[in-house]
């Protein structure tokens, strides 16, 4: 199958033609599923998500107009999924890599303020950008593979060719230093 | 929970962040192991095919063996079936690794405006066939044996302000373009070959291996075996389709180094013609009508291309690029069109489907099966391109490649191409020879168009990342 640019994609959307959704599922509905399924381990469910992030595209677009369509796609599975994660585990304990990686998250929550202090996420993610800029490209990287896609240790050494003492170190060490990092800035969560 | 605010917060972070993350670069160590082998068990094979025995260090006895080889990457196979959840995430994975590169290559447009009308004018009564990307490679490695004005000269042609870009550049085309998944079979190869005994900088040997996946054979220049090595290496990577061309193929005793790169590309239509409707028809070559097959469908989804002197449609390649016909107007030949801005925009922008002048018809497709290939000698073409100072033994610099001989320059830039078409698809193989010598020797109801490909017309074969893979003028078919 022929899959199309995607800016031509994007126009579809504009257009409001119906094909933005089937070229979307075309070119990113794999890359989408693997996000969901990652997040919430259950086949369903994730094609469910994935269903849902077409259409929230489409309530999006336009006025959005994604720069990065496959990173743009892949955020709102990631939301949607997780919405769906928290929703599901409200009963039980469990969810796979996600439920593992929010556990080691706490580690760089600074503590001592209130929640009336907390700083709004889209200013968060900013300074969370900013901090991974401050890091190796292959740091950044092992870091956002487990905390932005939730890939598994071995999937992360699979990837990059790395032994999985050395993911585990550098993901230790990046949470060490994003703790500081929040620290210094005084940030809080 | 706190946590999940920090969670939320990193899904937001920068894009590009996110993107880089699909990238392998640490992966294209473990992909790309160089083993520095000597001798290797497959030139044994070969030596003893021409029944001769390896004398390394005789000087009665020609020599051939391979110092590196390139060891490519493994591209998880196309799932065979949709629910074998394992092998289709593989796959998608490292299809979406190779995607990354996608679109990240800057200059091959500028190279492309330049070299394709260089290249392919004057094909007169014949056809010529040109892959901008093995080319681009070939100058890649070139420019990397050579510094000062004569890099400087490569660089400006192939679009890079310097040999860092270049290397990006050259990185980038060759994993975006490299799949051998099951469906798509795209191979590039390249490959060096030193004369036995002579000193090289192995840094710059090195390096070549490492960006251009190239690997290295060592020899006596001149001999026999080394010469039937070469061929049979130029062979196996094009799949045999150049035979005619490499079996001429000679490294000559004042040879330094030849440069080798090669593409084999093969994919099948996503619509595949049925046989069954094939005609007979006529084609208006220039020396006279030809009664020749034609392949046939119509597809009510397709676009339409035009400009000012030609029109265009592409047929889809399944999980790779497209073909694109390039059909001059009745009253315009193709050399015009190989002259013509507008044409030349049409073929090197990366938009290529964001064209201006197109529109949404019910195509009727009537294309002659041909099976066309060239050999061509760039070398004049490469100097009206302004890339002299290499071919001048007395203005050359190539002391990044050696300092042990000074007045090197290169003595044959040998580029052979072949694309053939049937009802299936397409296959298409080149490869590039840079012989390097030292001076002592030598939705509304659609619109109907009929898209009948019955005279002279230019075609082009893009990867899947819009790169071209081939790009010819065809004037004689059947």
């Amino acid at each position: 199958m022929k899959l199309l640019d995607d800016e031509k994609i994007i126009a579809l959307f504009e257009e409001r033609n119906e094909m933005a959704i089937t070229e979307t599922k075309t070119k990113y509905g794999r890359y989408c599923n693997t996000i969901a399924y990652q997040i919430l381990q259950n086949r369903e469910d994730a094609e469910e998500c994935e269903n849902d992030t077409y259409l929230d595209a489409w309530n999006t677009i336009p006025p959005t107009r994604p720069r990065m369509l496959s990173i743009f796609l892949g955020t709102i599975t990631r939301r949607i999924s997780l919405d769906r994660l928290k929703r599901k585990t409200a009963e039980k304990r469990g969810g796979g890599e996600a439920m593992l990686s929010l556990h080691e998250l706490e580690e760089c929550i600074p503590s001592g303020k209130s929640i009336d202090d907390a700083i709004h996420e889209k200013t968060l993610a900013k300074l969370i950008s900013d901090f991974l800029r401050t890091l190796s490209e292959a740091e950044s990287n092992i870091f956002l593979r487990r905390y932005w896609y939730f890939d598994s240790i071995d999937d992360i050494c699979k990837r990059y060719g790395y032994g999985q003492s050395k993911v585990k170190t550098t993901l230790k060490r990046t949470r060490d230093k994003l703790l500081q990092y929040l620290n210094q800035e005084e940030v809080y969560v | 929970m706190r946590s999940d605010k920090l969670q939320n917060a990193i899904g937001m972070v920068d894009e590009d962040l996110v993107a880089r993350t699909e990238k392998t670069t640490q992966k294209k160590k473990t992909r790309h192991v160089i083993k520095w082998t000597v001798p290797i068990a497959a030139m044994l094979a070969i030596a003893l095919a021409f029944g001769i025995f390896f004398g390394q260090g005789s000087p009665f006895v020609p020599t051939a063996y391979a110092l590196a080889e390139a060891e490519y990457p493994d591209i998880p196979k196309y799932p065979k079936n949709y629910h074998d959840e394992e092998a289709t995430w593989a796959w998608s994975k490292a299809q979406r690794e190779r995607a990354a590169y996608f679109g990240k290559a800057e200059g091959l447009d500028s190279f492309i405006r330049a070299t394709v009308p260089e290249f392919l004018i004057n094909a007169e009564d014949g056809n010529l066939v040109y892959s901008p990307l093995n080319v681009y490679l070939a100058l890649a490695i070139l420019a990397e044996t050579t510094d000062g004005e004569t890099r400087e000269q490569i660089l400006d042609l192939l679009g890079s302000k310097d040999i860092e870009a270049l290397r990006e550049n050259a990185n980038a085309l060759w994993n975006a373009n490299y799949n051998d998944d099951g469906i798509v079979t795209s191979l590039l190869a390249s490959s060096l070959w030193l004369r036995d005994g002579f000193t090289y900088d192995m840094d710059t040997l090195k390096t070549i291996a490492e960006t251009y996946y190239a690997s290295s054979f060592s020899g006596e220049m001149g001999s026999d075996l080394y010469n039937k090595q070469l061929q049979a290496w130029l062979d196996e990577q094009t799949g045999g389709l150049l035979s005619e061309h490499t079996k001429d193929v000679k490294m000559n005793i004042d040879t330094i180094l030849a440069i080798a790169t090669t593409i084999y590309f093969k994919a099948s239509w996503e619509n595949e013609f049925d046989e069954n409707h094939n005609t007979k028809d006529i084609f208006h070559a220039p020396s006279g009508d030809i009664t020749t097959e034609f392949m046939n469908q119509s597809n009510a989804g397709a676009t339409y291309y035009w400009g000012e002197n030609f029109s265009a449609a592409s047929l889809g390649l399944e999980e790779s690029g497209a073909m694109w016909f390039i059909l001059p107007d009745e009253d315009v030949s193709v050399d015009t069109l190989l002259q013509d801005e507008e044409v030349l925009s049409f073929l090197s922008t990366k938009n290529r489907y964001e064209w201006q002048n197109k529109k949404r018809a019910l195509i009727h497709y009537s294309i002659p099966k041909f099976d066309v290939d060239s050999k061509l000698d760039l070398i004049k073409g490469m100097k009206n391109l302004g890339v002299t100072d290499c071919f001048d033994p007395f203005a050359s610099d190539f002391t990044p490649l050696t300092t042990e001989e000074d007045k090197l320059y290169v003595s044959k830039v040998e580029h052979a191409a072949r694309v053939t078409i049937d009802e299936e698809g397409v296959v298409g193989a080149a490869y590039t020879l840079v012989i390097v010598t030292t001076e002592s020797g030598t939705t509304a109801p659609p619109e109907e168009i009929d898209f009948i490909v019955d005279r002279p017309f230019m075609f082009a074969v893009t990867g899947e990342d819009g790169s071209i893979l081939f790009v010819g003028v065809v004037n004689q078919v059947g």
